[in-house]
Parts: structure tokens; C-alpha cells; sequence
């Protein structure tokens, strides 16, 4: 293949072209002769497909429900652990006593395990969603921290050199110059910790065995029955969930840092 | 710190400037005891060898750094004073320009930094002066360096010369009593060089700001500066003063005159007697 295979492919003309969605179909139908086919010879642990589509398209108002309940722990949890984090690197980023004081503990934190830490959040704050929400915020803290703290640091010294000739004073540094050098950082943080956000939520359904609601409580509940088409379903709904997110990502991504080299196109 | 007198009203100077880097064994003077007047509106070049502390000298005018002894004065002010009085154009190295900012944007963020500076500038100035009204309107600024075009364009998109023009257009527009530049052009290739080096004449010589620029091109000294301040190296030192009597406005035609190539000999002839110089240190 000459000139590369994104030459020519741009726009909504390029996705139409078979070369560009094939590759992607036929893995795809790979995948699923391949899951027949193991499903076919196990069938108490994997369910068919046929029967996992079953379940989706006759109770779509379940899933949706608990997909919702799911997805409203993950976003608030990540809303406060991302900006909690983002506030905490401005602050270390001014301040190095701050830096010193706070930054032990923030590693310490991270190095915990939040599977180990969500039994006792529920034990403190009950099956309610708040304990759902701190471990998403949990899992989500760390990684914008430490990249947004990266970020907030990436301002080239002639750059600097410039603002000081006339004086900025350091809130001009830190928003016309720190905080916009900081967006790609924060964002490439954003792509690990949206899809991260749903695992927090679902580990601490898992972890409060009194929940009612959420795709993490459907799966334990159906599996200590062996439901597996059950559990499947909501393990697809998982997937979806944060293919979305990263989608959201990607697009917000797009738009706001037009003009970072991460965006230009290949060509 | 430096007295204020009229006298010291009507240019920068440096006086006794010595700044050393490190200490004990280690410790590198990069300059020592230097003198240097800049008269107002003048355009002056430093010139000399790598290490000759003629960025070091730059530093200190643009108050990022603090001389160990000696003083600088910028019109009868203190660094600090000039530069928070926003008195104080800087272009350094490479453009340094904000890449999420257009090209026109980029020459107008400083006036969104120390806007309490910028309104007493503004008051200060009262009528408009000569050039005032190029510097003063960041589009046609930018027009008159062959930007016209580029207005909204992002510096990504931009070439090394056009970047370096943007950046030079955002130092003009501050309307600076002092212009550092420090190599601004030894990034850009020959033909590029050259061409941005009389986009820089043509608006100095509307403007008549006072520059210091610091080059290691001979040539480049020349075509730019009334005057030519030749450094020597180990310690940093000034070796020689040169005034280049050339005619203004200085054109393409120049760059092949004789009058510009004896320019250009002197000037020569005074760095490598700096360099003889260093010799006989080193051999010690």
C-alpha cells in the first residue's frame, strides 16, 4: 500500500470505504464464531450470544435502569475525584511546602488497592451511593493529580522569560500560561481515568452486598444464580458504557486542544 | 539602588556589572566589571564568542537576573522598576509563543498581563508619538512584517521565520522603552534571515525604540546596529566599542557595499584581537 492507509479516507466519504470498516467487521465476526463455538462446547460458562441479546432486547428498561444508576455513580465520582485532583496539582504546582506536606500521602493512597479500601468505605457510609461515588473518586484522583501537576509544569522558561519582563503577576502564569500547557496533560489523564471511573463504581457495588441497583449489583446477584446470559448482558452494557466515555473523551479532546500536535491528523 | 539623576534619564546603563556562576573551583565569571551605555534610541549589537557573556549582560537588562556587583539602570529606573512598569520588550531565542493562541492573539495576550502598568503607559504617553500608531495597532504591525495573511492562523501552522516575526511583532507592540533581542535570528536560515532582518529595520525605523540586540553574526551587527559592542570571553568583558556609520534606512543594496564590508572588517579585526587575547589566560 502506497501512501499509507489513511491517504484519501478522510470524512464521512472515507468511512464508507470498505477498506476502512472491513478489518474492523471481520475481526469482529472472528471474535464471534470463535465465543459460538467455545460457548457451544461449555455452556455452563459461557452463554451464547443469541441468549445474551435475548436478555437485552426483552428487558431493555432494566438495563437501562441499572446502567444509569451505574453510569451517575461513575460520572459524579469522577467530577469530584477529577476535580479535587486538579485543584490539589495548582496547589502543589504554586507551593512547595504544600508539595512536600501533601504528596507522601497522596502515594501512600494510590499505592492502596481501592478494591481493599471500597469494603470499608461501605462499612462507614452505608449502601447509599456515596461510598460508590468516593471510590470512583478514588481511583480517578491520582492519575489527574500527578498528570495535571506534570502539565502545569511544561511551560518552556522562554515563554516564562517573556511573561516576566513585564511583570505577569503569578495568577496570569498560572492561567494564561500554566493551566492552558496543562490541558493535553490533563486530557491524556481523562483518557485513562473515564473509562477507569466505571470500574470504581462497579467495585464498590461489588463491595456493598445490599445495593439494589446498578449493572455491578446485577452481575453479582445473577451470578450467585448462575445466570450467566444475565451476567453477560450487563458485562456488555459495561462495554458500551465505556466505549462511550472514551468516545466523550475523544470528542471533547478534539475540541479543545485543536491546536496540539496530538490532534493533527496522520497523514 | 542606582542614583536618579537626568542625566541617566536619557539612556540604559550598566555600571561595573559582574556576575560570576557557581562557586569555589566551579565558579565561572561570566562577566566582569562591564560598562555599557545605550543612548535612547539607538539600535546597538553585542557581539562575541559563545561564552562571552553577552546573554548573560542581556539577562541583567531584562531583569531576569540580579548582577553581584556593580548596577543597571534603564532610563533612570531599576530593572524591577522597568520591567514592572512594563517599559521592557523581550524576544529571546526561539519565538516562545503560546501554541493554543492565533498569531494575532499571541501578539496581543501581554496586554492582558499587567494591565494596571499598561493604562499609566498608555496615560503617560499622551498624543501619539512618531510609530506609535504602527506599534500601536497589533494588525498593522503585524501587516507591515508580511503577517497580514497569517492573522488567524495558529503558531503550528507557522514557518521558523514567520514564528519569529510573531514574536518580534508581540515585543513592538508593547511599545517598550527598550527592545531585548536576544539572538532571535540564529535559528532561521540565510535567505529567511536576511529578509526578516530588513522587516525589523523598517519598523524600528518608524518606531525608534531602543534596542539591544545580541548576535554572533559579524554581518548581521552591521546591516542592524548604529552601534557595534564587541565582547571578549573568560571573563565576559567588553573588548571594544564600534559606531557603524552607515547610512539609514539601510536596504538590500547595502549588504554588498563596500562602505558595509569595511564595517564588517573592523569589526572582524576587534574579535579576533578579543580572541588573541583569551589566549595566553588559557595557557596559564
Amino acid at each position: 500500500m502506497s501512501g499509507g492507509p489513511g491517504r484519501g479516507l478522510r470524512g464521512t466519504a472515507g468511512a464508507l470505504h470498505p477498506r476502512w470498516w472491513l478489518p474492523t467487521v471481520v475481526a469482529l465476526a472472528a471474535a464471534a464464531v470463535v465465543w459460538t463455538l467455545v460457548a457451544r462446547a461449555n455452556p455452563y460458562v459461557l452463554p451464547a450470544l443469541g441468549a445474551v441479546g435475548d436478555q437485552l432486547s426483552t428487558q431493555p428498561g432494566f438495563y437501562l435502569r441499572n446502567a444509569a444508576a451505574t453510569l451517575r455513580e461513575a460520572l459524579l465520582g469522577l467530577l469530584a475525584g477529577s476535580v479535587a485532583a486538579f485543584a490539589l496539582a495548582v496547589g502543589i504546582s504554586e507551593s512547595g511546602l504544600l508539595r512536600r506536606a501533601v504528596l507522601p500521602l497522596v502515594v501512600v493512597l494510590n499505592v492502596t488497592p481501592v478494591v481493599a479500601i471500597a469494603p470499608a468505605l461501605v462499612v462507614a457510609f452505608g449502601f447509599g451511593i456515596l461510598p460508590k461515588v468516593l471510590v470512583t473518586a478514588l481511583i480517578t484522583f491520582f492519575p489527574v493529580l500527578m498528570n495535571t501537576a506534570t502539565g502545569l509544569r511544561s511551560v518552556a522558561p522562554p515563554v516564562l522569560q517573556v511573561f516576566r519582563t513585564v511583570h505577569a503577576s503569578r495568577l496570569d502564569v498560572l492561567w494564561r500560561l500554566r493551566v492552558p500547557s496543562a490541558l493535553p496533560y490533563v486530557f491524556s489523564s481523562l483518557r485513562v481515568v473515564f473509562p477507569l471511573s466505571v470500574v470504581g463504581a462497579i467495585v464498590a457495588e461489588f463491595s456493598a452486598a445490599g445495593s439494589t441497583q446498578g449493572l455491578g449489583t446485577v452481575i453479582s446477584v445473577a451470578s450467585s444464580n448462575s445466570q450467566l446470559d444475565r451476567v453477560f448482558a450487563a458485562i456488555a452494557c459495561l462495554a458500551l458504557m465505556g466505549s462511550a466515555l472514551l468516545l466523550v473523551v475523544a470528542l471533547l479532546e478534539r475540541r479543545v486542544l485543536s491546536w496540539h500536535e496530538s490532534q493533527a491528523r496522520p497523514s | 539602588m542606582a542614583a536618579t539623576t537626568e542625566r541617566d534619564a536619557s539612556s540604559i546603563r550598566v555600571r561595573h556589572a559582574g556576575k560570576t556562576y557557581g562557586t569555589g573551583e566551579r565558579a565561572t565569571t561570566a562577566l566582569a566589571d562591564v560598562d555599557l551605555t545605550v543612548p535612547r534610541g539607538r539600535f546597538v549589537s553585542v557581539i562575541g564568542p559563545s561564552g562571552c557573556g553577552k546573554s548573560t549582560l542581556l539577562r541583567l537588562v531584562a531583569g531576569l537576573e540580579e548582577p553581584d556587583s556593580g548596577d543597571v539602570s534603564i532610563f533612570g529606573a531599576t530593572a524591577g522598576e522597568a520591567s514592572a512598569a512594563k517599559s521592557i520588550g523581550f524576544v529571546p531565542q526561539v519565538p516562545a509563543l503560546l501554541p493554543w493562541l492565533s498569531v494575532l492573539d499571541n501578539v496581543r495576550v501581554l496586554d492582558k498581563v499587567n494591565r494596571r502598568a499598561g493604562r499609566r503607559r498608555r496615560e503617560a504617553a499622551g498624543p501619539a508619538v512618531a510609530g506609535c500608531e504602527l506599534a500601536g495597532d497589533p494588525v498593522q504591525l503585524l501587516t507591515r512584517l508580511g503577517l497580514g495573511d497569517a492573522l488567524d492562523q495558529r503558531p503550528g501552522q507557522l514557518s521558523g521565520g514567520m514564528k519569529q516575526r510573531t514574536a518580534i511583532a508581540r515585543a513592538f507592540a508593547l511599545q517598550p522603552d527598550v527592545l531585548l533581542m536576544d539572538e532571535p535570528f540564529s535559528a532561521l536560515d540565510e535567505f529567511t534571515r536576511e529578509a526578516v532582518q530588513l522587516q525589523l529595520l523598517d519598523v524600528w525605523h518608524e518606531t525608534r525604540t531602543t534596542v539591544l540586540f545580541v548576535t554572533h553574526s559579524v554581518t548581521e551587527a552591521v546591516l542592524l546596529s548604529d552601534t557595534v559592542v564587541v565582547m571578549a570571553a573568560r571573563p565576559g568583558r567588553i573588548a571594544a566599542v564600534l559606531d557603524i556609520g552607515l547610512d539609514r534606512p539601510r536596504r538590500h543594496g547595502h549588504l554588498d557595499s563596500d562602505a558595509m564590508h569595511a564595517c564588517e572588517h573592523a569589526v572582524r579585526a576587534e574579535l579576533e584581537q578579543a580572541w588573541v587575547d583569551v589566549l595566553p589566560q588559557e595557557a596559564r
